[in-house]
């Protein structure tokens, strides 16, 4: 017995429901992504859609635990290092006048990310006047990031990415890994250390739902790998969010293979891995 | 041996040995090859770049990593990024996913045949090279089981034939070719 959908047009009229009996929009999400992400769920708990549909209608726990499995949580230390490294020797030095440097990760996950840039502003002298703000749709990936313990096994690249970013080209005074992190072998574990941790702000905040209250705006956005799961026009709707959210020559940092769609690429300026908020209106007309 | 069908892309998918083989392929392609070479492989993981330009120094056909969204167009040969699993999307745009690896590799190559085979039904010509493990031979099982045409690289022409004797053990396919016979197959495609 096969538990897949053919049809997308059914998976749209539960992702309705779903939005009806919860407080979770998968709707905008781009077509193949959630057609698959669901189909997956079916097939993972042998239930077919009408089923799918009944249990999602009562039970709101099960809604949290497949909520959880149709967001995608991968991430990494130091993902694509090359760029890391150029966050760190160029783009985030101008970063040094500033009095307070605002950082917002938007989509956070188990929040590798926010540890890998709060190693840079440390390592560049930064981390003690930052106030980072990590955000995530899913609770259980925030308090997963706010432990800030991992398993060694599913994070293999961390050493020799930490090196390649923060030790490149570096004869001498190689800063140790062990500064940041607590590597216990036999247990498998690396523990991200405490003080990497103080200044974080885990919260859950929704990207589809609306801004991000925020009584400042910010230096830096990271949202790496996040917009990809969104259609174009969610996607249009949330950078022109985050333009709102950035300082002047603010930085917008996404994944490696995502570009600005539509209407906001005359409003950033490419340079490198990193989307510089621009305020020169009379491009508009 | 002629195919009418008007296909609105070309899928290729590979690993151990792989990259001569689509190399020999593009450098037999047409430099007017109008249809979409969208091409999965492998990689290993610490060797992260130089792909494209490998490619690209034989090829007579363009080849690029697209980005997410980006349209898909023809002319043109697209490279699944590292660490990237690549879907086709329904309005022919590239969709980027960085869920988890599928038989341990992302890009997966039954992701993005899969996709093809959604998308564009029996218009998508699946081929699968020569390669060490399973990962496209369900995938391209996809593509037949929607009408598309299949090709199978002979797998006496294969460094490893682990990859093209696993999709044989799934259905028959359309065709079983030496790579200059599928670069042949290609050219004389209807545009």
């Amino acid at each position: 017995m096969t538990y897949k959908v053919d049809n997308i047009s059914e998976i749209k009229t539960y992702l309705k429901e779903l939005k009806k009996y919860s407080q979770y929009d998968f709707c905008e999400y781009s077509d193949s992504s959630i057609y698959r992400r669901i189909n997956k769920v079916l097939v993972d708990h042998k239930l077919s859609l009408d089923e799918l549909m009944d249990k999602t209608r009562t039970d709101s726990l099960f809604v949290e635990n497949i909520v959880q499995e149709i967001t995608v949580n991968t991430t990494e230390f130091f993902r694509d290092p090359g760029i890391w490294h150029e966050l760190y020797s160029r783009h985030f030095v101008p970063l040094k006048k500033k009095n307070v440097v605002n950082v917002w990760h938007a989509g956070c996950s188990s929040g590798q990310e926010v540890y890998s840039n709060n190693v840079i502003l440390s390592e560049m002298g930064l981390l003690d006047k930052s106030r980072i703000v990590a955000t995530d749709l899913n609770n259980k990936m925030l308090k997963d990031a706010k432990k800030g313990e991992y398993n060694h096994r599913y994070n293999m690249k961390i050493i020799d990415n930490f090196n390649a970013v923060i030790n490149k080209k570096k004869l001498a005074d190689k800063v140790r890994f062990d500064k940041y992190f607590e590597f216990q072998e036999d247990k498998d574990i690396i523990k991200v250390r405490d003080f990497l941790k103080e200044n974080v702000d885990f919260k859950r905040h929704d990207l589809v739902k609306g801004e991000l209250n925020s009584y400042q705006k910010f230096d830096v956005i990271f949202c790496r790998n996040v917009l990809i799961y969104f259609n174009a026009s969610l996607q249009s709707r949330i950078l022109k969010r985050f333009h709102d959210q950035l300082t002047n020559g603010g930085m917008l940092i996404l994944g490696n293979h995502e570009g600005l769609t539509g209407f906001f690429k005359t409003r950033f300026i490419k340079n490198g891995p990193v989307f510089i908020k621009n305020n020169a209106f009379h491009f508009e007309y | 041996m002629i195919d009418n069908k008007k296909y609105k892309a070309v899928v290729i998918g590979g690993s151990a040995g792989s990259f001569s083989v689509v190399s020999k392929i593009l450098s037999k392609i047409d430099p007017g090859f109008s249809i979409p070479v969208i091409i999965c492989l492998h990689r290993l993981k610490h060797v992260r770049s130089g792909l494209v330009e490998g490619l690209n120094i034989k090829s007579n056909i363009k080849v690029v990593e697209p980005n997410d969204k980006d349209h898909i167009s023809g002319n043109r040969a697209y490279l699944a990024p590292s660490n990237y699993h690549l879907f086709i999307e329904y309005d022919n745009t590239f969709h980027l996913s960085t869920e988890e690896p599928m038989n341990h590799s992302r890009p997966a190559i039954d992701h993005t045949f899969s996709s093809a085979a959604q998308t564009y039904r029996d218009k998508v010509l699946g081929i699968i090279l020569t390669g060490a493990n399973k990962d496209g031979a369900s995938g391209l099982k996809d593509i037949h089981d929607k009408n598309g045409t299949t090709i199978i690289q002979d797998p006496d022409s294969c460094d490893i034939d682990t990859m093209t004797k696993a999709a044989l053990k799934l259905f028959r396919p359309d065709h079983v070719l030496t790579p200059e016979k599928i670069a042949d197959y290609l050219n004389q495609l209807a545009v």
